[in-house]
């Protein structure tokens, strides 16, 4: 475990209180004993899915800050988030590993882009966007947003208008429509 | 999306925020509540005729005892647990005083099977206890609810199977103290029975007792 620095505890002090320059110095200060901790604690995992874990602690400890006492040292509590949020997103990442390929590690020149089961994919695609176009209006924009363009939840929600609990529910439902129309269509 | 860039966003989106307090400080808060919450329920149903001669009893004292610790440790490993920094053992210490609890009540069943055999140990329908335990621990329990939605989420199934633990346990803690019932099976299978039976629920729904709202910045990924 990483050598805490001692002021490290003062500067969380200070980010409960609303102080932004000693909250973002903390949080530069951590990137690297975090990336350590992740690559000892997860030694089979990517560098992609380690960076995942640093995130999704960053994430956890700025929902956390009403947490921390500071009579007490900080990295244990941020090595605690780690392990629970952290825990979470290496359980993501092993699940979409298992169902995702990452075409990177596919040659240039093979044809591999080109086989049967991706004609079968472009079939499938096509069924999806059918199936998108029939569903409801909110449903549909959601979907298109977060899924298809990428955008974050916030970049949504500006763009449409929509909350941001408003679009994830939206996005759920049309998941869920989606499930049961492509479904009944097979 | 990059680590520094998340970092300017999470540090733009800072605000001040109100620390939570200490463990030990919650558990007074919720005693606060929760103790004249079942006194009320004890004083609405009246106290049982024999209480005076009951609270001199030591094995029903060892029992009401072992019960009210389980409902304190429970509440204090509930709260424990959604603190990240907060060792695992703490989430399991309710389990102590919940063996003594089963323990006492094992010992007298295990008399009453000796000096009566297998009649004396009859269970029969005891339809109060369910719903008496559950109008005893519906304040304690709202009170834990309502404090674990500003815990972390972390150990949140942990966390609402202690807290649902601690409010059941004191709502059986207070039924002993109006219901007359003492066969020992009964307690076990009845008040024992419905403290398990609501902790397991509370446990299996967990997710509905956690603040669900999002986090105010998320990563690209849903």
């Amino acid at each position: 475990m990483a050598v805490e620095d001692p002021r490290w505890q003062e500067w969380m002090r200070a980010a409960q209180q609303g102080d932004r320059v000693l909250y973002g110095a903390l949080l530069a200060a951590v990137i690297q004993p975090l990336r350590r901790a992740a690559r000892a604690r997860w030694p089979q995992a990517d560098a992609s899915a380690l960076e995942d874990v640093v995130q999704e602690t960053l994430l956890g400890l700025h929902t956390s800050l009403h947490l921390y006492d500071p009579a007490r040292p900080f990295m244990p509590f941020l090595y605690g988030i780690m392990r629970f949020r952290g825990g979470d997103a290496m359980r993501r990442s092993r699940r979409a590993g298992a169902r995702e390929t990452p075409i990177d590690d596919v040659p240039e020149t093979s044809d591999a882009l080109t086989t049967q089961s991706d004609q079968h994919k472009g079939l499938e695609a096509g069924a999806l966007l059918a199936a998108i176009a029939r569903l409801p209006d909110g449903q549909r924009r959601a979907i298109e947003m977060t899924k298809m363009q990428g955008l974050s939840l916030e970049e949504a929600s500006t763009t449409s208008g929509m909350s941001v609990a408003a679009l994830k529910v939206a996005t759920h439902r049309g998941i869920q429509a989606l499930r049961k129309l492509l479904h009944g269509a097979v | 999306m990059e680590t520094e860039r998340l970092i300017e966003q999470l540090v733009g989106g800072l605000t001040p925020v109100h620390r939570i307090a200490r463990p030990v400080t919650r558990l007074a808060w919720w005693l606060l509540i929760s103790l004249p919450a079942a006194g009320l329920v004890v004083w609405f149903f009246g106290p049982r005729p024999d209480l005076a001669a009951r609270l001199a009893d030591r094995s029903f004292l060892i029992e009401e005892g072992a019960a009210l610790l389980t409902a304190f440790v429970g509440i204090y490993a509930a709260l424990c647990a959604g603190l990240p920094d907060q060792p695992d053992w703490k989430v399991w210490l309710p389990m102590a005083p919940m063996a003594l609890w089963f323990g006492v009540l094992g010992q007298q069943c295990l008399d009453v099977f000796l000096r009566l055999g297998p009649g004396g140990l009859q269970v029969t329908s005891d339809a109060m206890c369910l719903p008496a335990i559950a109008l005893g621990g519906l304040v304690p329990a709202i009170a834990i609810t309502v404090m674990l939605r500003r815990s972390g989420k972390v150990r949140t199934t942990h966390a609402c199977l202690c807290g649902a633990l601690g409010a059941a346990a004191l709502g059986a803690a207070a039924l002993r103290l109006y219901h007359t019932e003492d066969a020992a099976i009964m307690v076990i299978v009845w008040q024992l029975g419905s403290v398990v039976l609501f902790s397991l629920l509370a446990g299996a729904i967990a997710r509905l007792f956690a603040d669900t709202r999002p986090d105010s910045i998320s990563r690209t990924r849903l």
